[in-house]
């Protein structure tokens, strides 16, 4: 017998028993496998390092470009911006990269349930976007202290700072949901960028989020208060220049999210796809050999 | 009495007009090792992935410890194991973490250590899995394929592609995990993988079972014993009399002999050499190979070469 068989053999002989007794056990709760689910999927993410350079270091070069011009920064929409370019793209991108490499696929062979699994990933999507956001947030304060925007009630409080990630997390979250919903029907990988991108721009060109477009027709700019991009950067910019009395987070904005939120869920939902698309046309081209 | 784990019975799955897999059936007993052979195309992975729960028969009936596998709920998944025809893991986590994640899905996981010291990969317990070799990662399948410590392992060609050492390494594991009475289907491309492993063997072609026996019985239907014979290098056919020289393989430098009556085919040919003086060094006299047998089960001519195992 080789080392390794004899390794093997002893880590057997100590493993009390390979195949477990038939008398009932019980299964891992559903809440503690969520949570080691999002912990998972937020290291993945911040580990490859790419979410994070994206979704933090675009805003912030446009932010640092920004300063000394006359004008100061739309802080708000260069943190949407961040927030959703990692929500969106990067995270629709993995996504279909993690399910033609059948990654997908091995994880709903295990008993994690499956509605866990992409819950996770869009929670841990939603966690990382909104950090993403809060990095530019933060280097608006140090370039522009608390004072930032276009006028001298623009000052972030620490109450205005937690409707601010409150809001960055429903919003994190619909486009996260959206994008699951929509890599359903992307069959590759090459595909999954330009389909995105190709979806993302003019959404945040009508919206507003990097710069005001004046021009708009008037149709173009109600439909931009029905999409998720600009809704998101009003509700940051209502509270960050909140005055007492009035709500943090405007209803109608935060409505819209929330809709956008269910609805991507729901779409993803019913559109999830764990399967590659590429296994199966290859079975059918080897069959039809 | 003790329930047949893995129960296939008339099984059909249809792509369209084709037929991937038709009319199959099976059984696979407690704790013993099916290998499933065929050529591409045959429904090896088809029917795999039917008895993992990923898709649903057309037609017949998949029990997997008692359970329709399309049907297999949470309880049933924490059963099984299994291992993809193709890697299939995030490259960023480190092997231990990767393998402590998995183990946290199952109701009574095997220790991550024991696992690792089980496929051999303790040294590399903190390597990020997109750094570890191919044959590495495929071990790393086979870890998150048994830390939840399955009673039906299914292994969809877990060797494809792997060197000699990382394939018997892989096996050492396989064996003893069926050793420990884990009960274990496994499709290969490789005959020796499954003369080394199975219990069992079946052979589909076409997605029908043309052969369901023992390894041994299978090498018998191989026919009978050969003797393999490689000429020097200043001898030719036309050096050879009429007797030895139909035995000629197709590239003409091997006398490949397949005869009930080996006693008579060896004197013939020690009589020839003998009278040329010639030196019988590599003259090989062996049983009908598993690989022969196989080829003959699904009808594809025997090859000529010297068949390697490595």
């Amino acid at each position: 017998m080789t080392d390794t068989a004899t390794t093997a053999a002893s880590a057997v002989a100590d493993a009390t028993n390979l195949v477990p007794s038939t008398k009932a056990v019980r299964l891992p709760g559903a809440g503690k496998l969520l949570l080691a689910q999002i912990r998972y999927q937020v290291r993945l993410l911040i580990s490859s390092g790419r979410a994070i350079a994206v979704g933090a270091g675009l805003p912030v070069i446009l932010l640092v470009a920004s300063k000394g011009k006359d004008t100061r920064p739309d802080v708000a929409g260069y943190a949407v911006f961040g927030l959703t370019i990692t929500a969106w793209s990067t995270y629709g991108v993995r996504l279909v990269a993690a399910r033609e490499d059948g990654v997908l696929k091995r994880w709903r062979a295990t008993p994690l349930p499956r509605w866990c699994y992409f819950l996770g990933r869009i929670l841990a999507t939603a966690l990382v976007a909104v950090l993403a956001g809060a990095v530019t947030v933060a280097a608006a304060l140090v370039f522009y202290g608390s004072h930032f925007g276009d006028g001298p009630d623009t000052q972030l409080t620490v109450t205005a700072a937690l409707a601010i990630v409150a809001v960055l997390l429903v919003g994190a979250f619909a486009w996260a949901a959206t994008a699951t919903a929509l890599t359903s029907a992307i069959p590759t990988v090459e595909a999954a960028f330009p389909t995105l991108i190709f979806i993302y721009f003019p959404v945040i060109i009508v919206s507003g989020v990097l710069f005001t477009n004046l021009s708009e027709p008037h149709w173009l700019s109600t439909l931009a208060t029905y999409l998720p991009a600009q809704p998101l950067i009003d509700a940051v910019t209502h509270a960050v220049r909140h005055t007492s009395g009035a709500p943090f987070l405007p209803v109608r904005d935060v409505i819209v999210l929330a809709c956008w939120a269910a609805g991507g869920l729901l779409g993803a939902i019913v559109l999830f796809r764990w399967e590659p698309h590429r296994s199966t046309q290859r079975r059918a081209a080897r069959i039809q050999q | 009495m003790a329930m047949t784990p893995v129960v296939v019975d008339h099984l059909v799955k249809q792509y369209g007009d084709l037929a991937a897999v038709d009319d199959v059936s099976f059984e696979v007993l407690d704790g013993q090792l099916l290998a499933v052979l065929g050529p591409n195309g045959a429904g090896k992975t088809t029917t795999l992935e039917i008895l993992e729960g990923f898709s649903a028969p057309t037609a017949g009936t998949v029990r997997v410890l008692g359970t329709d596998p399309h049907r297999g709920d949470r309880a049933w998944r924490a059963r099984i194991g299994l291992v993809l025809q193709s890697t299939s893991l995030d490259a960023e986590l480190t092997v231990a973490d990767t393998l402590g994640l998995f183990a946290g899905l199952y109701p009574v996981p095997l220790r991550v250590g024991e696992v690792l010291e089980l496929v051999d990969l303790i040294d590399d317990a903190q390597t990020r899995v997109g750094a570890l070799s191919g044959g590495q990662r495929r071990r790393v399948d086979l870890a998150i394929g048994i830390v939840g410590r399955p009673e039906v392992l299914f292994l969809d060609e877990p060797t494809t592609g792997l060197d000699p050492e990382a394939r018997r390494r892989t096996w050492a594991g396989v064996e003893h995990l069926t050793s420990a009475g884990t009960t274990v289907v496994l499709t290969t491309h490789y005959i020796d993988e499954a003369d080394q492993l199975a219990d069992r063997v079946i052979v589909l072609a076409g997605g029908r079972i043309v052969a369901d026996t023992t390894p041994g019985e299978l090498r018998r239907r191989g026919g009978p014993s050969t003797i393999r014979y490689r000429l020097p290098d200043h001898i030719t056919g036309a050096d050879l009399p009429a007797g030895l020289a139909r035995h000629l393989d197709t590239k003409g430098r091997s006398l490949v002999i397949r005869n009930t009556d080996v006693a008579a085919s060896l004197r013939g040919l020690i009589s020839w050499a003998d009278r040329r003086h010639l030196d019988l060094a590599g003259l090989e006299v062996g049983p009908p190979s598993l690989e022969d047998a196989y080829l003959t089960t699904i009808g594809e001519p025997l090859t000529s070469e010297v068949h390697s195992h490595d």
